[in-house]
């Protein structure tokens, strides 16, 4: 039974001789088919062009903000000092005030002491 | 007397002092030593490109920063170091000499000197003219638990000075301003 089946398979997986024609057919269909082998090419070209556009468009866009950014940043740090450099100012002259009053409470309570 | 202020003693004396070499300008020590033993304590350097960046800050539709901005206009320098502590005596004579020697220099005067028994303060005022025009300040204030360097760099107009009167805690000093015109000799 088993061998039954054994040369059955044997049989029906014997090499065969391509038929004449099947060599013909494989040659025109491989010379039909170069343009299915450029497909890839296409591909590249066409697909990426917009990627490539996206691509510097994004950049340039990136490139801006980057910049946009980096004014800005500046324009607060220069406000901050600013700000910082005034309140020194005032601080400075509340300290100068503060002594020169002292001097002249000093100088004043003298004075009303020499009865000038 | 009492009713003159140390600003009018400022420009009745100013036209008559004479120029310095040594230059307005202080050379102020680091005082880190202080500086760690104080329980609080202020510096402050503006320079000319700190004072124009504050000047631009300023708001001349405000009154005090207006009167403040046109006080800064011949300004070169103001600097400022305060140091105060919790306790008395905490700071050395010698703090205060190595910046008081400096004022013994040509073009320095002192034009008020004060101490006080009361509450222990003193306090020194130099300045130095040129050409009829203040072009230095210097405070030396030393008391029992702070002491404060105050220099003040470039033309000091003792009118725009008058007109910050009130303002900052500067007292009100009833100037004629006119008598600062007066010019005395040292």
């Amino acid at each position: 039974m088993s061998d039954d089946i054994e040369s059955r398979m044997r049989a029906a997986l014997r090499p065969v001789a391509p038929r004449e024609e099947f060599a013909q057919k494989l040659l025109a269909q491989t010379i039909v088919d170069p343009p299915a082998r450029s497909k890839p090419r296409d591909f590249t070209a066409a697909k990426l062009r917009p990627l490539a556009w996206w691509l510097t468009a994004s950049l340039a866009a990136s490139l801006v903000l980057a910049v946009g950014v980096h004014r800005h940043l500046e324009q607060q740090r220069m406000q901050q000092s600013g700000l910082e450099a005034r309140r020194e100012v005032l601080k400075a002259l509340r300290v100068t005030s503060q002594k020169l009053n002292l001097a002249y409470e000093a100088v004043k309570s003298q004075s009303e002491k020499s009865g000038v | 007397m009492s009713k003159y202020t140390l600003t009018l003693l400022i420009a009745l004396l100013a036209p008559g002092l004479s120029w310095a070499a040594s230059g307005p300008k202080l050379t102020i020590p680091s005082f880190a030593g202080l500086a760690q033993k104080a329980s609080e304590s202020v510096t402050i350097t503006l320079d000319p490109a700190m004072l124009g960046m504050a000047a631009r800050f300023l708001d001349s539709n405000d009154p005090q920063d207006a009167a403040t901005k046109d006080v800064l206009k011949g300004l070169q320098g103001i600097y400022v170091r305060s140091y105060t502590f919790d306790r008395d005596s905490a700071y050395s004579q010698a703090d205060i000499d190595a910046v008081r020697s400096q004022l013994s220099a040509p073009g320095w005067n002192r034009l008020v000197e004060t101490r006080s028994r009361k509450s222990h303060a003193d306090v020194d005022i130099y300045i130095m003219v040129d050409h009829d025009r203040a072009v230095g300040l210097a405070i030396i204030a030393s008391e029992p638990r702070q002491f404060t360097i105050v220099n003040i760099v470039g033309a000091i107009d003792l009118d725009k000075l008058h007109r910050l009167e009130g303002q900052f805690g500067v007292p009100k000093l009833d100037i004629d301003a006119s008598k600062a015109a007066k010019p005395a000799q040292k």
